[in-house]
């Protein structure tokens, strides 16, 4: 099984054999042809293994991609030229966009200074911008008939303007396809008689769900940056076929499942590697029997936090990225713009010390002389503390100068405030450790639960430097640091299962004396759109060669008690609704969910119910990665392991921390800090009054002593 | 953190990029900036006497170099008036009072009605350089719109002593 994890510099590859068994891969990227870095990739990966890649490829079942290269396309607008369909006189809200798209991904104290707010050039500028005559209001019911003719001239002058692709997204047309399917249909018509070969995507067939500008941005995006991601999927699949493999690649989407590069949908695929985490987090819990985790990852610019409650993940559905509000169902995280490359810096009047918002990113810091960098940042402080290895980084692919840390912590923040090098560093440390245990804890105690019945999962890059960190003195039940933290991400997409997941924007209101007729009623309604979603899903497991009979239905939905502002996502507990007691059911079982997630006398049944929205996932059985199981062995860790010493500062004192390598411990062995152990791709740090223990999942328990 | 002269410069002809833009306004002030940014502008006007402090785009206050005195002066050269006189009292005025002078440059009835509000363009008498306008009810009295503390900016902000200035006759 292979996991893929292609970023905008380094190209990860995550290889498990069938006893669970894996290896981690890296090489540069190649954006110029994707497939030349991952198959490099996955000979370094291999050779580990001593497997060439022909035999490893024809063994392989499945493979999962994730990428950035999506996301950027849309950063730098370097998309399709396409044009856009809306109402007349609606010709410039897609250039308008809302508001929030002018700060969002914006640090705090940036959004309210209203001057570095600004927008972004849109995604179809005014000029491939048509508008047609009809109107459909927020009811469903027809207020201008449409006027075939100039949706015909829409698309005349768009396709006479060589557009590489045609987005349609009329208002309410997700209560009423029918006038945005016929401008399809004229579309399509007028292209048909030009003789050229151009896409058509209108909304009520991707994304039929509220709000304007989320459903119009997400459906460009299918024409706009989904359509060349899916010639690279393609070539790759292609390459790794040359060398053997006998399947279709898949992608992480953002709901959570992976999906086919074929599949209609192919939007949702624009984040996937922080879900990944999530997802292997997930996946670990179900098969070790954890059902409340905090998932955290630290890489270089971020620090992301997801909760997993009872088994289940929250699902967003009006998320942003890149800048733009859109109508994909996201996985939940929330995100802290501090990482292991965030810029310190002293405010020059009050001598704070001032962590981010922006970060070095991949160039690491001062240390790493070629990046060019000249602020310190948070890897230049743990390079001044010893809890980086200067001569094992990326394993030791690239190398750190202590001494330049050294000097520019000095020249920067220690002599300005007047302290020792050390303790300047040290400051920062302890700076941002409280930032994001602060940042936890209030994302578990603000979602009304407490972290003494969380398990924490700690990975990325640089989540297991900081893991005692972020932790120490939030009584987790445990905390847990996998030994292919940095792999975890890929290790989540491989586990991840073969989801499609289509979603419908639905307006039932049941008073709370509603009567068994309007029960039922209502039943049938969310019955008409499980049934159009079901469509759409079968049909994207059809251009994957499933069967019907193959894919596994779960219908969902969501509601709210009627007036409430929030909805919450329930996966219905019956098959199909089709009768008042149906509909009895499905309230039982948002009842249930709603006292669970806030509380039993929160619970508002008087107000009656509403339901805005029908879910659809049907997911296929595919092989998933199996965790390995070893025996325990003795406390002692084995001499290979052992590095040697290294100086480590903390709490104002050096010690010497003892040195392991990572790969080498063996189960069974428990490390008492101060200790570092060390792996290519990732370091692990146990300072004093912490020990950690190796289960035989090949999971590491840090507790406090 | 300094920025390099042609940011400063980029920034001073709006061809700034976003990205650096946010940074400079996100950031603590560099403490080079007005250094560098008055030094590009003085390579930019055509004579040589001293900025003191930009005014706005094309407006200065200057030092003469023979006098030491402070005028405010237009790109040009022209100079309207002592640095502590409204120099909008010194420049031509255009006024647009009346329905008719609106409409040649707002669409018809989407202008101020001029009995409520009307313009007041002030340009250089020497090169016709549009450098304020104001929007006040009709009777309102020219705005004095800037009273700079020099002294207190070049001391207490800029850490630098104030350059010499030779009161007026």
């Amino acid at each position: 099984m292979l996991g893929i994890d292609a970023g905008g510099t380094m190209t990860d590859t995550f290889f498990v054999d069938a006893d669970g068994d894996f290896v981690v891969g890296k090489a540069q990227s190649t954006p110029q042809n994707e497939a030349l870095g991952l198959i490099a990739s996955s000979q370094d990966g291999l050779g580990t293994w001593g497997l060439s890649l022909e035999d490893a490829l024809r063994q392989l079942q499945t493979g999962v991609y994730s990428g950035t290269a999506m996301l950027n396309r849309v950063v730098q607008r370097k998309g399709l030229r396409c044009g856009l369909i809306v109402n007349r006189g609606m010709e410039d809200f897609h250039r308008m966009g809302r508001a929030i798209q002018c700060y969002l991904g914006y640090a705090y104290e940036d959004r309210i200074h209203l001057n570095t707010h600004r927008y972004d050039p849109p995604l179809v500028p005014r000029n491939l911008t048509r508008g047609v005559v009809e109107r459909i209001d927020m009811f469903g019911t027809v207020v201008i008939p449409l006027r075939d003719e100039s949706a015909r001239e829409a698309a005349r002058e768009l396709i006479a303007a060589d557009v590489e692709g045609i987005v349609i997204s009329l208002l309410h047309s997700y209560k009423n396809p029918t006038h945005e399917r016929r401008v399809r249909d004229i579309v399509l018509e007028e292209i048909g008689r030009s003789g050229k070969a151009i896409p058509v995507f209108a909304s009520a067939d991707y994304y039929p769900v509220r709000k304007e500008t989320h459903r119009t941005n997400t459906t460009i995006l299918e024409g706009y940056a989904a359509e060349p991601s899916r010639q690279t999927l393609k070539k790759i699949s292609d390459a790794f076929k040359e060398h053997g493999t006998k399947f279709d690649f898949r992608v992480m989407a953002t709901h959570g499942g992976t999906i086919s590069w074929k599949a209609k949908e192919l939007a949702r695929t624009i984040v996937s590697g922080p879900i990944g985490g999530v997802i292997g987090a997930k996946y670990l819990g179900e098969v070790l029997g954890y059902t409340n985790i905090a998932c955290s990852d630290i890489g270089g610019t971020s620090f992301d936090v997801a909760l997993i409650t009872q088994g289940e993940l929250t699902i967003k559905n009006d998320p942003d990225m890149a800048r733009l509000v859109l109508s994909l169902p996201l996985v939940a995280m929330d995100s802290v713009g501090a990482g292991a490359g965030s810029f310190i810096r002293l405010d020059p009047y009050t001598k704070a010390i001032k962590l981010g918002p922006d970060s070095a990113g991949y160039r690491v810091g001062v240390c790493w002389k070629e990046s060019g960098i000249e602020t310190v940042t948070v890897s230049d402080c743990h390079m001044v503390l010893g809890y980086l290895n200067p001569d094992n980084f990326l394993g030791g692919a690239v190398k750190l100068d202590r001494q330049r840390s050294v000097e520019a912590i000095k020249a920067q923040l220690a002599d300005p405030l007047g302290l020792s090098v050390e303790d300047a560093a040290a400051g920062v440390i302890e700076l941002l450790d409280s930032e994001l245990r602060d940042y936890l804890r209030s994302m578990i105690s603000g979602k009304g639960y407490n972290p003494t019945s969380f398990v924490c999962f700690s990975y990325g890059g640089a989540g297991p430097v900081h893991t005692y960190g972020y932790t120490e003195g939030l009584g987790f039940e445990d905390v847990i640091v996998p030994a292919w933290a940095a792999g975890f991400s890929a290790f989540g997409c491989a586990a991840a299962d073969f989801e499609y997941r289509y979603d419908k924007s639905l307006d039932i209101n049941l008073a709370p004396e509603a009567s068994a007729e309007q029960g039922e009623a209502a039943a049938r309604t969310l019955q008409g759109a499980w049934e159009e979603l079901t469509h759409n899903v079968l049909e994207e497991f059809k251009l994957n060669g499933y069967d019907a009979a193959d894919v596994t239905l779960q219908p969902g939905y969501r509601m709210q008690y009627r007036g409430q502002l929030n909805d919450l996502e329930i996966e219905s507990p019956i098959p199909a609704a089709q009768s008042a007691e149906d509909w009895n059911t499905l309230v039982a079982a948002f009842n249930a969910t709603y006292g669970r997630v806030y509380a039993a006398s929160a619970r508002s049944p008087e107000l009656g119910y509403s339901v805005t929205g029908a879910i659809m996932r049907g997911t296929v059985p595919i092989p998933k990665p199996k965790i390995p199981k070893d025996d325990l062995e003795g406390e002692t860790p084995p001499q290979e392991a052992v590095l040697g010493q290294r100086k480590f500062y903390r709490r104002k004192r050096w010690v010497d921390a003892q040195l392991y390598r990572m790969e080498s411990l063996r189960p069974g062995n428990r490390i008492k800090g101060p200790a570092i152990i060390e792996s290519d791709a990732t370091t692990f740090v146990v300072p004093d009054g912490f020990e950690t223990f190796l289960d035989g999942h090949r999971l590491f328990h840090l507790k406090e002593v | 953190m300094a920025y390099t002269r042609s940011k400063i410069a980029d920034l001073i002809d709006g061809k700034i990029d976003a990205d650096t833009l946010h940074q400079m306004l996100s950031t603590p002030k560099d403490p080079e900036r007005f250094a560098t940014y008055v030094e590009v502008l003085q390579e930019r006007v055509p004579w040589d006497d001293k900025i003191i402090l930009p005014l706005g785009p094309k407006l200065y206050i200057v030092q003469l170099k023979a006098s030491k005195q402070w005028k405010v002066r237009c790109e040009c050269g022209h100079d309207f008036c002592d640095w502590r006189e409204n120099w909008k009292l010194h420049a031509r005025i255009h006024l647009r009072d009346t329905p008719e002078t609106m409409e040649e440059i707002y669409p018809r009835l989407m202008a101020p009605t001029s009995s409520w509000q009307v313009l007041r363009e002030y340009y250089c008498p020497e090169c016709g350089t549009l450098h304020d306008v104001e929007a006040p009810t009709p009777w309102y009295p020219v705005i004095r719109d800037f009273e700079p503390d020099i002294d207190a900016f070049y001391r207490e902000t800029l850490g630098i002593p104030v350059p010499e200035r030779a009161e007026a006759a």
